[in-house]
């Protein structure tokens, strides 16, 4: 192997060795974060960022589920919900899992900026365009997992929240 | 001193020649999860990628800002080219899978594996992180030096014969430090949360609905099981992230490794997840080894593939060494000898008139020359499976055209 290409490849690995293993290992180090800054953008774009974290630092503890109310412009109502993995066939729910990871970001406050696209999404649903809606209702409604000493399986009685509301525009519908 | 063995172990670990078989493997694997993971996506490729998606691409790049590479926002706005993105994507996959253009290849289905993740970054796990991350290192790797359609090209015109050559496995290596360090992370990820510590984790894990797939026995609910499960996956993340690299407890691992990954395949409902994630095993298996395997297959499922068959050929036409030169490299199974004229000329003598025009093949029941002898060979060798099929249909059709252009 020729000189210039050697020195090139070991700089390239050592480089991508000590930037990912601290973009992902989790150390609050400030070099650490001074590091993770300055890769940033490089790992953004070429989309080196990464993170492993399926189930942890703790798992989800809550069952939850995400429900549109449709309001049309006659009065009349209609709920909409977001496939639900558990209510499908086996077959389906291995097609349709991303919703289920979806809900699980949607009802993360942090991603509110989400909401009026899903919102705007479920108006333009067929079947519920057609009837001209007025207003979408994102519901989530959720049980927790009560854990049991002898594992046995309790959960709390499902509770319910409208945590937001969006006023369709007719150029929503086009 | 000691920089010098580390410099020696750096250059072993990433530099020293080895066979590419391990990565070829691994790249079929990965095309393979790739389309597969096309597919189950397929019915929702406009509802989550299209102008009017779940999220538009504008919200995207509001909650995700910066550059990025992301051929979402290069091409027009439109259902139509969603989906021109999506069979490139998959057609690219397809030949990747293949080995055909392998460089090319890897290069567009890592741009477009990164553009329908950036896209819409919500709905991702971390087989679909892994995938993009191991994507962006194969199209360093020599992917396509052996079980390709390119390498079969290379031989055909001559660039290179049947033996296999060595290549430098850096880039493998970190595709390989990738699938450790997803371990490793999370493993640090988890030993942060008293769940895990305290071995409640799985309780709540299989107690969330919407993940679970098949049924689970009632015995693996028992609190007891259910902590020796949560800290059995935390002691194997450890391992597979940092042990894997001692070449002893390698292989012990790797096998409950996969075993493991079946369990929760069986268990949860993580599409592709752990294919994503086995695909990428086969890199830590000793090529050495690997032949080894294959040559016990092939003497064990050889047999069951018909007679071994002799292709009698002239070596000094440069056309048929080729032939030949391409028939040793897809003769995975070793159902084929071959005997060059010019070595054994007083053997052959009864063919040498034949074998100068054309290859022979030597059965049981006798010689066999032309579109005969391709079909013989073709019964034989598997990945020439689809072109006996096409002689048989030709075989079929045949004697139609003739007795219409009689009957005409």
């Amino acid at each position: 192997m020729k000189n210039w290409k050697y020195v090139a490849i070991n700089i390239f690995l050592i480089f991508h060795i000590l930037a990912i293993s601290t973009w992902c290992l989790p150390m609050t180090n400030p070099f650490v974060q001074v590091c993770r800054f300055a890769v940033r953008p490089y790992f953004v774009w070429t989309g080196l960022f990464q993170s492993w974290d399926m189930f942890s630092p703790q798992p989800e503890t809550t069952n939850a589920y995400l429900e549109a109310i449709v309001l049309y412009q006659d009065g009349s109502t209609k709920i909409w919900s977001f496939p639900r993995m558990d209510l499908l066939s086996l077959n389906e729910r291995y097609h349709k899992e991303r919703y289920r990871k979806f809900v699980e970001v949607l009802l993360d406050g942090k991603n509110s900026v989400l909401w009026p696209d899903v919102a705007r999404h479920v108006a333009r649903l067929p079947g519920i365009r057609e009837g001209n809606p007025k207003k979408i209702l994102l519901l989530a409604r959720w049980s927790t997992i009560v854990y049991q000493d002898d594992g046995t399986f309790t959960r709390s009685p499902l509770d319910e929240d409208v945590f937001y509301r969006y006023d369709v525009e007719p150029g929503d519908l086009q | 001193m000691k920089a010098n063995s580390f410099l020696g172990a750096w250059n072993g670990f990433f530099f020293a020649k080895q066979s590419p078989i391990p990565l070829a493997l691994f790249r079929l694997a990965y095309g393979t999860v790739v389309i597969s993971t096309l597919f189950l996506l397929h019915a929702d490729w406009i509802s989550w990628y299209g102008p009017n998606a779940w999220v538009r691409l504008s919200t995207i790049g509001t909650m995700e800002p910066g550059p990025r590479l992301n051929l979402f926002t290069v091409i027009p706005q439109s259902d139509l080219w969603v989906r021109i993105l999506f069979w490139v994507f998959l057609v690219s996959a397809v030949c990747l899978a293949s080995g055909l253009l392998t460089r090319v290849n890897s290069i567009v289905v890592f741009a477009c594996l990164a553009s329908i993740q950036q896209r819409n970054l919500l709905i991702l796990h971390g087989g679909d992180t892994f995938l993009r991350v191991a994507g962006f290192f194969l199209m360093f790797a020599p992917a396509g030096s052996a079980l390709s359609l390119d390498r079969l090209i290379r031989i055909w015109r001559g660039k290179e014969g049947v033996e296999i050559r060595p290549h430098r496995p850096w880039a493998q290596r970190m595709i390989q430090f990738e699938l450790a360090l997803l371990y490793f992370a999370g493993f640090c990820s988890k030993i942060e949360g008293g769940s895990w510590v305290q071995g409640t984790a799985l309780y709540y894990v299989y107690h969330l609905d919407e993940l679970q797939r098949f049924p689970i026995p009632s015995w693996f609910f028992h609190p007891v099981i259910l902590k020796l499960g949560t800290w059995f996956a935390l002691a194997l993340e450890f391992s597979m992230g940092v042990l894997i690299w001692i070449k002893e407890l390698r292989y012990p691992l790797l096998a409950v490794g996969v075993l493991f990954h079946l369990s929760l395949e069986y268990s949860l409902n993580i599409p592709m997840f752990q294919w994503d994630v086995l695909s990428a095993y086969i890199l830590f298996v000793d090529p050495v080894d690997l032949t080894r395997f294959w040559n016990w297959i092939r003497t064990r499922a050889g047999r069951y593939f018909g007679e071994q068959m002799n292709v009698i050929y002239d070596g000094a036409s440069e056309r048929r060494l080729r032939i030949v030169n391409m028939l040793r490299a897809i003769d995975i199974l070793g159902r084929l000898s071959f005997a060059d004229l010019r070595d054994s000329p007083a053997r052959l003598d009864a063919a040498r008139q034949d074998a100068q025009n054309q290859l022979l093949v030597s059965t049981s029941s006798g010689l066999r020359r032309g579109r005969d002898g391709l079909r013989a060979l073709a019964r034989v060798v598997p990945l020439l499976w689809p072109l006996a099929i096409l002689l048989r249909i030709q075989q079929l059709w045949t004697p139609r055209i003739a007795t219409s252009t009689k009957a005409g």
